[in-house]
């Protein structure tokens, strides 16, 4: 186990990919959308200082006067996946081992030699040069103290992005000054829980007898207490977990009204499910169906859901026959459907050797499956795809303010004027 | 996603009746993704617009292998973030500042100031129509 834990984590990750091929966006205030362009996901310091909120509704706030010069933006996802990509391998290269904890942040090993600050700021300064991210970064003896500390280096400017929480005396400091609810595993519920005994720092939290944390919390807030005294119970995952399931569920881009839009919805996330488990060797014993209208908008609300054991498969015409199978019941008419989905569980290891009782070719579905895929990797995602998926798509994602996919399509690069 | 299959599965070994000398040699096509190493981080694209550049060869719509890596270098042709544009020239270095040798005759360089980025510096070019 090592030492010493890191956590590496982009400033305003999703904007700063947006601004590393725009140079015009650099000190402009640049908010990226949810799907469907609905709220802020990510916000720029300048965008911030506008008092825009993380979640605030676009729909609400774009034609406030004082917003007018702010940059807004569809989420790129082929963008900002590529550029966590570049992320890991710059920090791959030059650690022993790294976790890639979400799009934005990723766990290290500090175990290595030498003067660690350095390393650190040498570490932002290469992620930025080279994957045109800033970062912060924090680092402690455990996963929980690192995470602390890269959230200290975001508020606290003056840090220049570090801080180090190696010194249990430098931790005190700040554990008295800090909220629980703020660290890693705390969630709101168990804040206010806590608060409730009196329980509002870190230091007040450590001082909970560690039996009542547990009976209080579950064995999580006992692991979360060793974790703040620095005896680390959370190893480096190098590899995430295999899944138990996969599902592929939108908010439709406008509210579904007909029953044609609905087959070919639900048909399109069938296919987007089959590639998702042929891309990963596997395939699913267990589907599940389920859609609803906006519990939000007033409208009525109306959720149905149903689900079946199916023949282990990856076929996309074979998964969308099940969805079609399981669809038509959950239908009503006249409702303003806000959602829809595919879950599917049960996944084993794709094989090729018939089985028991089967119905379908293997080896003639896998060839199928292989070439649709080549295509779509080839020619974009969608290229090739089943009529039943549609063709307008009218029901499809809204993304009125997309950038341009920079780094994975030839013709959407950056350009540069010859000077 | 691995291997591209060729068409009917061919690829210079399967044949059905003499087998292929070739069997066991075959190396398939050859991979620019590879040649030109852009799996690495600090690999990019960058597409040229405009003439300028022509006397050094680089034309309009031309893409540039862009490198993040390599410390900018004297006579370098390189990517910069300018005053909110995307630029591509030559870098000169007078008195420790770097400027940006305008490629038109007659035209003035310019200097690289605090505030913009050298992006990258071009290691490669490809010209994907003549």
């Amino acid at each position: 186990m090592p030492s010493t834990y890191g956590l590496i984590d982009g400033n305003s990750f999703y904007c700063s990919a947006e601004r590393a091929f725009a140079p015009v966006l650099r000190g402009a205030a640049v908010v990226v959308l949810s799907n469907n362009d609905g709220c802020a996901i990510a916000r720029t310091a300048e965008a911030k200082a506008l008092g825009i909120k993380m979640g605030d509704p676009w729909h609400l706030i774009r034609e406030r006067r004082e917003l007018r010069d702010v940059r807004w933006f569809s989420s790129n996802y082929p963008l900002y996946g590529d550029m966590s990509r570049r992320v890991y391998q710059v920090l791959a290269e030059r650690l022993p081992r790294v976790e890639p904890y979400s799009i934005d942040e990723m766990f290290l090993d500090l175990d290595v030699p030498g003067d660690l600050r350095r390393l650190c700021q040498e570490l932002r300064e290469v992620v930025r040069r080279i994957a045109k991210i800033p970062t912060c970064v924090g680092w402690g003896p455990t996963k929980t103290i690192a995470k602390l500390a890269n959230g200290i280096a975001k508020d606290h400017p003056e840090l220049d992005g570090l801080c180090d929480l190696t010194d249990p005396l430098v931790r005190a400091g700040w554990y008295e000054r800090l909220g629980i609810g703020g660290v890693w595993g705390i969630g709101r519920r168990t804040e206010e829980k806590l608060a409730q005994l009196g329980i509002r720092s870190i230091a007040d939290f450590l001082a909970l007898d560690p039996r009542m944390a547990r009976d209080l919390l579950t064995v999580v807030g006992g692991r979360v207490q060793e974790e703040l005294r620095g005896v680390s119970c959370l190893p480096l995952q190098l590899m995430a977990a295999p899944r138990k399931g996969l599902a592929v569920t939108r908010s439709f881009g406008r509210p579904v009204l007909t029953w044609r839009d609905m087959r070919e919805a639900v048909a399109a996330y069938a296919a987007r499910a089959a590639e998702k488990l042929r891309a990963e060797g596997m395939e699913a014993c267990h589907m599940q169906v389920f859609l609803h209208t906006n519990p939000h908008d007033g409208s009525t609300w109306y959720s149905a859901q149903r689900s079946a054991r199916i023949e282990p498969t990856s076929d996309t015409l074979a998964l969308i026959g099940e969805a079609m199978r399981l669809l038509p019941p959950l239908w009503r008419d006249g409702f303003a459907y806000a959602k829809a989905g595919i879950m599917l569980t049960d996944l084993v290891p794709a094989r090729q050797q018939a089985r028991m009782f089967q119905t379908r070719d293997p080896v003639r579905s896998a060839k199928t499956m292989a070439a649709l895929d080549a295509v779509n990797e080839r020619f974009g995602r969608g290229t090739l795809r089943p009529l039943a998926t549609g063709i307008t798509r009218s029901w499809g994602t809204r993304q009125q303010k997309l950038s341009q996919r920079y780094t994975t399509r030839i013709e959407e690069i950056m350009r540069a004027t010859a000077l | 996603m691995g291997q591209q299959e060729p068409p009917g599965g061919y690829t210079g070994a399967e044949t059905t009746g003499f087998v292929s000398p070739a069997g066991d040699s075959l190396e398939g096509p050859i991979d620019l993704e590879v040649a030109l190493d852009l799996r690495r981080p600090n690999r990019y694209l960058v597409r040229v617009s405009g003439d300028a550049l022509r006397e050094h060869g680089i034309l309009s719509e031309d893409i540039l292998v862009t490198d993040a890596a390599i410390p900018p270098r004297v006579g370098a042709v390189a990517i910069v973030m300018l005053h909110g544009d995307v630029v591509v020239a030559r870098l000169a270095l007078k008195d420790g500042t770097w400027w940006l040798q305008s490629g038109r005759r007659g035209r003035h360089s310019v200097a690289v100031p605090e505030d913009a980025e050298i992006w990258g510096v071009a290691t490669a070019l490809v010209r994907d129509r003549m």
